[in-house]
This record gives C-alpha cells, sequence and structure tokens, in this order.
C-alpha cells in the first residue's frame, strides 16, 4: 500500500469511501430502488478501481455487464414487483438482527486480525503480470491453465436458462386463438354476435373505464375490461349522467327522454 | 512474456471421459426439450439419462481407472478415491432417477409438478395437468446435478470446487422448487435452500480469495506447499480454511450449518429428497476429504479438532432433534443429518482406515436412504402424500411388503447387525478409536441408540396401532420397484458379505498431489 502513486492515492481516497457508501446503502436503504443504486454505485467504481489497476477489460466487463446489464435487470424488476415495496424489517425471530450484527461484527474483526497480522511479500508488480498486454493475458489463462473451469461454466448458464424458463416461463399449450377464430366462435355460439359492447360515450368521457349504458338505465358489464373491474378502476357512470343532465336543464334541452332516464 | 507465449492446457480425455459423458447427455436432454413432441419426451428422456449414466459407469470402470493423472490444466485430479466416489455418485444417481422418474401410469414423472410457472392451485395448473403438460426438463437438470457431483471430490483447484459446487447445486434448488404436491412448501424449500446456498458459496468462495492470498495459487498442491513456507502469512490461511469448510460442510448438513436440511428435504419431491441425502452426500464429503487431505494436509492437526466438535455436535443435535420429529420426511432429514456426523467421524481420523470407512458409508447410506425415500413417495392419503407419522399407523397391517422393507431400511439407519448400516458404523468407530478419539466413538454408539429408539418407535408404530384413516399405498411402475429392490438388497448384501466394497475402498485411499 505505500507505493501508490499520487494521482492513484487521490482517485482511492477520493472513490474508496463512496463504494463503502455505496454498499451500506445497499444494506440500509429502505426502499428497493435506493439499494439497487447504491449496488449500481459500488459495481461502477470497482470498475474504475480494475481501470486503475490497469485491468482496463476487466474493469469494462465489469462496468458493462455488471453495472450495465445486471443492475439494470434488477432495476426492471424492482420497477416490476413496484418501486413503492420496500421489505418488512419485522423481525420473525426475535434476536435476529443483534445475532446477526455480532456474528459479523465478529468475522470482521476475524478476518482484519487476519490480514493485519499478515506480512506480504513484495509484489510481481503490474508491468510483469501485464507484459504480453493485458487483455492477451487474461485469454492465456482463461484458455491455457482454467480451461476447464471456463467450459464447465457453460453447464452452470445452461441450467440458469432452463431453470428460468421452466420456473417463469408458462408454456403455450393450445394455439392462440386469431381475430377469425374469435368471431366464428362467435357466430358458432350465437353469443355476442357483433362483438361486445363498447365503452360508454359521454358529454365529456369516452375512455376505456366508463360502462357502456343499457336501455334501462343500468351499466353494461361487458363493455370494460374486467382487469379493470377487479383493479376497482372503473369509473361511477353516475356523476357522468348527472354532469350531463345538469347540462341539459340548464340549456334547456328535453332529450333525456332518449336516453331512457325516467 | 509475448503474446505466443500460449501454453494449452492438456487434457487427458480418457480420465475425464466420464464426466463428459453425463454433461454431453445432459445437453443432449435439453435439444430433446426443444425437438421432441411432448407426448414422447418422458419415455425419450427417461432412457437417454439412464443410458448416460450408465455409458459413463462403465467408461469409468474400463478406461479411466488406467488414467490416474492430474490434468487439464491442473484443474482435475482423477486418483483412486476420485473414481471410487464417481462411481458411487454414478451407481446411485442411476436408481434415485429410476424413483425420481416414477410416472404411475402418466407421461410425466409423478413426483414433479407438471407446470412449475403456474401459481399453486390456479387455473393455469389445472389447464396444464389437464392438456398434458410435462416436467421432463428435470432430467437434464439432474444430469448436470450428477456432472456437478462428479466433478466436485475430482476438483483439483478452489476455483474448479467452486464452480463443481454451483453445478451441482443449482439444478438442485431447481429440482426441489418443483413438487407436484404441496407446492407452496416446495417453493418455500427451494427458497431457502438457494438463499442459505447462496451464503455459503459466498463463504466459500471468500475463504478461497484468503487462500489465494495466502499461497498465491488455486491448486491443491500448491496450497499444502505453501503452508510450510509461506510463514508470516498465517493470517491469512485460518480464516481461509475456516470459511472454505463452511462451503463444504454447509453442502454435507453438518452441524450448526444443518438447518436448511429438515425444510428442504421435507419440501422437495420426495425421490430428490433422497437423491441429494445419497450423492450431495457423496460429492460434499469427497471433496472435503480431498481438501482436507490434499490441500490443507499439512495444517492437518489444526482443523482435526475443529473438525471433531463439528462432527460431535451434528451426531448429538441430529439425534435429539430427530426424536420430537412428527414427519417422516423431516425425520429421515434428521437421520441423515446425525449421518453425515458420523461420516465426519471417519474423515477426521486421518489414517486409510478412516478414508476407506467413510468412502464405505457415503456408498451404503446412500442406497438405504434413496429406497427409503422411494418408499416414502407411495403412503398416500387424500391425494398427497402422508408424511404425518400419524398416517402411517398399522401400515405393516395393510401393506405389509412397503412396511417390512421400510421397517428393514430403518434398521439399517440404527446399525442393526446384518445390514450395511452396522457394518459402515463399525468401520468408522474402529477408525476413531484407532487414531484415539474413542470418546467420539462413543459418543457415536450413544446417538446411535438415542436414533435406534427413533427408528424402533416409527416399526411399533406401524405394525402395533390400528391403520390411520384414508392412507393408502399406491402401486408403483418397474422403475421405483427396481430402485427400492436394488438399495434394499445392497442394504443386505453390504451387512453379509461387506468384503468386496470394502476392498474396493481399501485401495481406494491414496490421493494423487
Amino acid at each position: 500500500m505505500t507505493h501508490l502513486g499520487g494521482a492513484e492515492s487521490t482517485l482511492f481516497w477520493f472513490a474508496a469511501p463512496l463504494s463503502v457508501l455505496g454498499a451500506l446503502t445497499l444494506l440500509f436503504a429502505r426502499k428497493a430502488v435506493h439499494a439497487a443504486m447504491g449496488m449500481a454505485m459500488t459495481m461502477i467504481l470497482l470498475g474504475i478501481f480494475y481501470i486503475t489497476e490497469q485491468a482496463e477489460f476487466l474493469g469494462i466487463i465489469q462496468i458493462f455487464v455488471y453495472s450495465g446489464a445486471v443492475m439494470m435487470l434488477f432495476l426492471f424488476v424492482v420497477m416490476l414487483v413496484g418501486v413503492d415495496s420496500s421489505d418488512s424489517l419485522v423481525e420473525t425471530i426475535r434476536g435476529q438482527r443483534v445475532a446477526g450484527l455480532l456474528f459479523g461484527l465478529a468475522l470482521l474483526a476475524l478476518t482484519i486480525s487476519g490480514v493485519a497480522r499478515t506480512t506480504f511479500p513484495s509484489f510481481i508488480g503490474l508491468d510483469k503480470a501485464n507484459a504480453s498486454g493485458n487483455v492477451s493475458g487474461l485469454a492465456n489463462l482463461i484458455f491455457g491453465k482454467y480451461v476447464w473451469s471456463f467450459e464447465v461454466t457453460s453447464a452452470l448458464l445452461i441450467t440458469a436458462a432452463v431453470g428460468a424458463m421452466l420456473l417463469a416461463h408458462r408454456e403455450r399449450l393450445r394455439p392462440k386463438l386469431s381475430q377469425a377464430d374469435w368471431s366464428r366462435r362467435r357466430i358458432r355460439e350465437g353469443v355476442n354476435v357483433a362483438g361486445l359492447p363498447v365503452p360508454g360515450v359521454y358529454a365529456r368521457h369516452n375512455a376505456v373505464d366508463t360502462p357502456a349504458l343499457l336501455p334501462d338505465g343500468s351499466i353494461s358489464e361487458l363493455s370494460v375490461s374486467r382487469v379493470l373491474k377487479a383493479r376497482g378502476q372503473v369509473v361511477n357512470t353516475q356523476t357522468l349522467t348527472a354532469a350531463t343532465e345538469e347540462f341539459e336543464e340548464s340549456t334547456g334541452d328535453s332529450t333525456q327522454e332518449e336516453g331512457g332516464q325516467q | 512474456m509475448a503474446a505466443d507465449s500460449f501454453v494449452q492446457a492438456h487434457i487427458d480425455y480418457g480420465a475425464v471421459a466420464p464426466m463428459l459423458i453425463v454433461f454431453g447427455t445432459a445437453m443432449v436432454g435439453i435439444l430433446v426439450e426443444a425437438f421432441v413432441p411432448r407426448a414422447s419426451r418422458f419415455w425419450v428422456q427417461l432412457p437417454l439419462a439412464i443410458a448416460g449414466m450408465v455409458v459413463s459407469l462403465v467408461v469409468l470402470v474400463t478406461i479411466s481407472r488406467g488414467h490416474e493423472v492430474i490434468t487439464a490444466g491442473g484443474a482435475v485430479v482423477i486418483d483412486a478415491p476420485a473414481l471410487m466416489l464417481q462411481g458411487t455418485v454414478l451407481v446411485l444417481s442411476i436408481i434415485a432417477l429410476l424413483a425420481m422418474a416414477e410416472p404411475l401410469g402418466t407421461r410425466s414423472p409423478d413426483a414433479f409438478t407438471q407446470s412449475g410457472a403456474s401459481v399453486p392451485g390456479s387455473p393455469a395448473e389445472a389447464n396444464a395437468v389437464r392438456l398434458g403438460a410435462t416436467s421432463t426438463e428435470i432430467f437434464p437438470l439432474t444430469m448436470f446435478a450428477v456432472g456437478g457431483m462428479m466433478l466436485f471430490p475430482s476438483a483439483s483447484n478452489l476455483l474448479v470446487v467452486f464452480i463443481a459446487l454451483e453445478v451441482l447445486s443449482l439444478p438442485l434448488y431447481i429440482l426441489t422448487g418443483l413438487a407436484r404436491r404441496r407446492r407452496l412448501l416446495s417453493q418455500e424449500a427451494s427458497m431457502k435452500y438457494f438463499l442459505l446456498g447462496a451464503f455459503s458459496s459466498a463463504f466459500f468462495i471468500f475463504g478461497a480469495a484468503l487462500i489465494y492470498g495466502f499461497a498465491g495459487s488455486l491448486d491443491f498442491d500448491a496450497i499444502n506447499k505453501a503452508i510450510g513456507t509461506n510463514g508470516g502469512m498465517d493470517g491469512l490461511l485460518a480464516p481461509g480454511v475456516l470459511l472454505v469448510a463452511v462451503g463444504l460442510l454447509f453442502k454435507a448438513g453438518a452441524v450448526p450449518f444443518h438447518s436448511w436440511t429438515p425444510d428442504v428435504y421435507q419440501g422437495a419431491p420426495t425421490p430428490v429428497s433422497g437423491f441429494m441425502a445419497a450423492c450431495t452426500k457423496v460429492a460434499a464429503f469427497g471433496a472435503l476429504l480431498r481438501i482436507f487431505y490434499v490441500a490443507f494436509e499439512s495444517l492437518r492437526w489444526t482443523w482435526q479438532p475443529v473438525l471433531a466438535i463439528v462432527a460431535l455436535l451434528t451426531m448429538v443435535i441430529g439425534a435429539v432433534l430427530s426424536v420430537v420429529q412428527t414427519d417422516i420426511k423431516r425425520l429421515l432429514a434428521y437421520s441423515s443429518i446425525t449421518h453425515a456426523g458420523f461420516v465426519l467421524v471417519g474423515l477426521i481420523a486421518l489414517n486409510t482406515v478412516g478414508i476407506s470407512g467413510t468412502l464405505f458409508y457415503l456408498a451404503a447410506y446412500g442406497f438405504s436412504i434413496i429406497a427409503a425415500f422411494a418408499l416414502v413417495a407411495l403412503v398416500r392419503s387424500g391425494g398427497t402424500e402422508a408424511t404425518h407419522l400419524s398416517q402411517w399407523a398399522g401400515l405393516g397391517k395393510t401393506n405389509p411388503l412397503l412396511a417390512g422393507t421400510f421397517s428393514f431400511l430403518l434398521l439399517a439407519f440404527a446399525g442393526i447387525p446384518l445390514t450395511s448400516g452396522f457394518v459402515a458404523k463399525f468401520a468408522i468407530f474402529s477408525a476413531a478409536v484407532g487414531h484415539g478419539a474413542t470418546w467420539l466413538a462413543v459418543v457415536g454408539m450413544a446417538m446411535s441408540a438415542v436414533t435406534a429408539f427413533v427408528y424402533v418407535k416409527v416399526i411399533v408404530l406401524m405394525y402395533f396401532s390400528e391403520p390411520a384413516e384414508g392412507t393408502a399405498v399406491v402401486t408403483p411402475s418397474a422403475l421405483t420397484g427396481i430402485s427400492v429392490a436394488v438399495g434394499t438388497v445392497l442394504t443386505l448384501l453390504l451387512g453379509i458379505i461387506p468384503a468386496p466394497l470394502f476392498e474396493m475402498t481399501q485401495h481406494s485411499t491414496l490421493f494423487l498431489r
């Protein structure tokens, strides 16, 4: 640690606390998005460290793959789950957090004391490690000594892909019905032959969440999507018709009989 | 160094062929999933997987035995213990896969859900069942796990150990979550297994990094040589060894890293629990043997007392907690923890008797536990597996064959003479006495007595109580039949004539470095 150059040590002392801060954000942030962003920051800073250590390839890969691809996937998942969702911080096992903290600190103390007692031999140095170029050096290791590890990793990737499909991909068991199929089926069954009723059209509203009115003034359940109904996002038509009636009353137009609103 | 300094790692294909065959079969299995019509997948995948493992075993016995080398750039070592462990994994996997495939008259393995992606109990799931969806992906996944299990005990550097650990674990996490019945329990088990497994992998890789810092190499032999010479750096070595041990002991299911075992064995599809209890243990203890006997050999007087305490805790806690279990799968899980403790007793003996005893124990226990879990899968009540002990009452009267076989296997777990369990325990405990750890042998025998009490309780329940309402035993196909028959007959044979296997294990104690 003694032979850091001036610029290198400036960068280190500037970026290292930031990367620790990012890691702590991951631990203590209540919102999943903040945790993910904290982690992304740490990843990017790690990439910068690698580049400073003249491991450009590793640094770029770190930023591309981890910060770029993996962390962004994380963020997508977080957004799908809901940005507002936060972890439940209720302890299900009493004293778990305290015990966890104590064991964590014990592990930290053990490792730090171990590393502190160590007298490291002199380093080989970057010039020698990068003698044939950084990327070629890596390639020589990956496809030379560590080729077996590299190849076996493919088993891991295949397993991950198959597992993800198995657990998340619902296979289509029946052919998808086309518009023509739906139309044929409606004719055959004689139900809703002209298609489902469209949403209602009101003086100030014609969106998909406004149900159409039947001749007797009640709403047509079929005219709004059941998803909207399940979410409780169907507009109450009473307020819409009331506004129309009020308007008609003030203008003296008496077309209200048309709508059957006796 | 110039750019042309690339040195190609020499791979002795004769030595690694068994693993390549298993991985190759797994990949062909993936292609089968892609191209073979759904209706015929099951009867393509099952013979393919079995054939792959049988061919691998034949190659192992005929070709690889003559290729005892450290190969692939020091990544893989094929020596006598590795061959023995790989052979054990293959044989056990074949009979475990037969039990896992049990279709019960359908075209899909009965223990696995037909639609892993659907919400349990949803219309989508009902639809998948009605339209005959299959989950034959379990065959290639199992093959990948078997490949990882073969690589795990033959890995000769810490990086390969880590990758093998993941290759064997990842399919198991997925298989655990695919039970057809009680799916929520199964998914919870899978989640717990995955999270705890990820943590233990993190511990392992942390330890491996510290050891790399210490030795400047990940190769076992280089680590062992560095232990004597790198004087000033012991501060990195001790935490490194401990953290690596955590990762491995987690897979072996040893206390205090055992807490996942009961939940996972209970939630996983029952034959998968058998597969995990048998084959994962063989692989994990094989890797433990190699790491502690090759990489950390010069440290043996340091790690031996630590592992002795782990062995003691594992035996005692596993045995004591198995007394209070009311679920047969949890009971077998705690019993497997106790057995892990017994195997550890053999592992720390530091002599050839200990190694051969450990190898024998792993094989003997594997045969019995696969058959036991295969039998548990057959007892049903109300459309689901009857795992509560009260549902097993009186099974001896309604189905004497199943109850008799299961009782015999339980007696083997207890270590009653004329079963493989007795011979295995005898080998382990005599190794312990031989190196002066009589106290471990005494504790081990006491814990055997405690677990024997548990097993006898189950046997008494099966034979001397009134039959439980609604419990029925389904009639399996020949697949489970063969699996249970092989497991049971070998449990008996290894109890009567253990000499052939013993000789094999005694010739398999010399590690190549």
